[in-house]
């Protein structure tokens, strides 16, 4: 079922963009022309995805709650971390990603919070100090 | 001659201090990424490209290097498939079938030893190819015109894990979306912003390697949860620590023809080393398995399949070094590094930079006997890094793999759109699609387009040049007797599904 879904949504995706790249047009350079392409392939996409809808596969086995839980919290300790990684600084941030990480992937706390701290300073000491990667330190507070 | 001379000037530039230390860190780097579960190559070799870049490294250097963890990863992949029963990626999925019910026995030493041996036999068998085969084949490539190119895409894609046995039109799919997210980004023959929604981000379109990490490592992380939640179990004891000579060299002749198989999977378009350890280890078990020991632990099943994908991974190279199409997820990815390095891949890569190249070639050489050593008298270490902690292992590996993103470009929103391909890639791989094609679409996309565009101004628009040539000729038929061939297999499998 969920494959006639997804063919019907890379269906859609597929038709709008040949719709979207209709107006691609340049008044000068090669006979195609910067339409084309895109639009040949995503017709191939179109033509494709209805096999999708018309030979779906048997559907994958359902997820058990917890680990789909864990999933969107490791999605949310990622995203929050990219969000924080420049006010806070690369160190502090990296020590609570990891720290929330190594806790998702079922470490006691107080290991996790250790592991957190000793993974932060020493990738933040190999990359910015040793490699010479500019990482941001901690701009929040030193400003 | 030629060819000796050249590998000689390549022993001189592998030998440098600089290249050899990268070449017995990328052994060990790789071999350790290989041994965890579910990292394979193609995540040691995105994970570690940013770190080559922020090493500010030669290209011919980084090449040396990123190739070490590639052959190293191969190595590695069998070592939990012997200890754990968990594949430390696709191809090492075979070795478990024979090597874990023999390390069961309390014969794990042996089975570790003589996988490395065979592993060692499949990689020396196919750098040899490598060496050989190559400059003959960039010397035909140097005929390839721009019809013919874009022939070769045709069939990279049409081909591409076709007979593994997947829905083919789900892998067809996955290189035609690849494809369309290579459109993205301003179009570089006209400057016309295609498919960016007016967010200059987009301009530039996908980096592939912001699109790999995402892709492989970050799914995985997302897919750890389900696939690993279970297997509580440790690994099993190693038992003495060094297996004896003899034993290692049981089941040899199985390397040599798992080898040979190996390497012709590897160099084919498309087909990489799952295909390479599939073919071998079943061809050998319809060739030697006449007491019906395959599968109980017999040393000639765990030493078809570990020859076989390693000769195919080297075989793989060939022609992403010579034409610039790579036959797998993790060339692809050498690639993406490559041509971020302002290097082409191609029939020149070979005349305009020797160095380059059979530096590289001679250290894969150096790199086999490194690894010879990592992984029998050594192999300890990495066994014993096998019961490390998940919770220590997997917030290490993201954490490098986000470093080493935002040490491209330093933008956070690069950050987000691997995320994003994490969670498209989690997707498809719930749905069983291939990632390998996602990724080659998005690589390729842009060489296909420019290939296209260039021999339809030659024609001036005529679509029929695409025809003309008899080379592209060759490679259509052969495309078309692939795809016929793979649902054929598809149809056969699924009777009445649907």
């Amino acid at each position: 079922m969920i494959d006639r879904m997804v063919g019907a949504v890379i269906f859609m995706i597929a038709v709008s963009a040949v719709w979207v790249a209709r107006g691609y047009e340049a008044s000068f350079g090669d006979p195609l022309g910067p339409a084309a392409f895109p639009q040949m392939v995503a017709a191939l996409a179109a033509i494709l995805s209805l096999g999708l809808l018309l030979r779906p596969d048997p559907d994958p086995v359902a997820q058990s709650g917890p680990a789909l839980a864990r999933q969107l919290c490791t999605l949310a300790v990622l995203s929050g971390y990219v969000l924080l990684l420049e006010p806070l600084g690369f160190p502090l941030s990296t020590t609570l990603g990891t720290g929330c990480l190594a806790l998702l992937f079922g470490a006691r706390p107080w290991k996790a919070g250790v592991t957190g701290l000793a993974v932060g300073i020493s990738l933040f000491v190999i990359f910015d100090a040793v490699l010479g990667l500019p990482l941001p330190f901690a701009p929040a507070i030193f400003g | 001659m030629d060819i000796l001379t050249s590998l000689m000037g390549g022993f001189a530039v592998a030998v440098t201090p600089l290249n050899l230390a990268l070449a017995v860190f990328g052994c060990f780097a790789g071999t350790l990424i290989g041994a965890l579960p579910g990292l394979g190559p193609v995540n040691g070799v995105a994970i570690l490209i940013p770190v080559a870049f922020a090493m500010d490294l030669e290209p011919g250097s980084a090449l040396i290097m990123l190739s070490c963890i590639y052959y190293g990863c191969m190595y590695g992949g069998r070592i939990s498939s012997i200890m754990l029963n968990i594949p430390g990626d696709e191809p090492a999925i075979m070795t478990t079938l024979d090597g874990y019910p023999m390390a069961q026995r309390g014969q794990a030493a042996k089975a570790l030893g003589i996988s490395a041996v065979a592993s060692f036999t499949g990689a020396t068998f196919a750098t040899l190819g490598l060496t050989f085969f190559a400059p003959l084949l960039a010397k035909a490539a140097i005929h390839f015109g721009p019809a013919d190119y874009f022939a070769l895409y045709v069939m990279a894609f049409a081909t591409i894990g076709g007979v593994t046995g997947v829905n083919p039109f789900k892998t067809l799919l996955a290189a035609v979306l690849g494809l369309l997210l290579a459109s993205v980004g301003l179009d570089p023959a006209t400057g016309t912003a295609r498919f960016t929604f007016g967010s200059f981000h987009l301009y530039d379109g996908f980096d592939p390697i912001v699109a790999i990490v995402g892709l492989f490592a970050v799914s995985e992380i997302i897919m750890y949860f389900e696939s690993h939640a279970t297997s509580g179990a440790g690994p099993v004891k190693l038992g003495r620590a060094l297996p004896r000579l003899r034993e290692m060299f049981e089941g040899y002749g199985a390397a040599l023809r798992g080898s040979v198989i190996g390497f012709i999977c590897g160099v084919l378009p498309g087909a990489g080393a799952s295909l390479g350890a599939f073919v071998s280890y079943s061809t050998e078990k319809q060739l030697s398995d006449k007491d019906g020991t395959f599968g109980t632990g017999d040393p000639r099943g765990i030493a078809a399949p570990e020859a076989g994908n390693n000769a195919a991974s080297g075989g793989a190279l060939i022609p992403m070094l010579t034409l610039g199409v790579p036959g797998s997820g993790t060339t692809a990815v050498m690639l993406a590094l490559l041509v971020s390095l302002n290097i082409q891949p191609g029939p020149l890569l070979f005349e305009r930079q020797p160095d380059l190249v059979w530096g590289l070639i001679a250290a894969l050489y150096l790199a086999n006997v490194v690894l010879l050593v990592l992984n029998i008298p050594m192999v300890g270490i990495f066994t014993r890094l096998l019961s490390l902690p998940q919770w220590l292992l997997m917030p290490i590996v993201v954490m490098v793999s986000f470093i080493g993103i935002y040490s491209i470009s330093h933008s956070t929103f690069d950050l987000f759109v691997m995320i994003g391909f994490g969670i498209l890639g989690y997707g498809l791989r719930k749905l069983d699609f291939s990632l390998v094609p996602v990724v080659l679409g998005l690589l390729l996309g842009a060489d296909m387009e420019n290939n296209l565009r260039r021999a339809l101004s030659i024609s001036g628009g005529e679509f029929g040049i695409l025809l003309q040539s008899p080379i592209a000729l060759v490679i259509y038929g052969f495309t078309a007797l692939m795809l016929v061939f793979s649902f054929g297999i598809a149809m056969r499998q699924r009777p009445g599904a649907g």
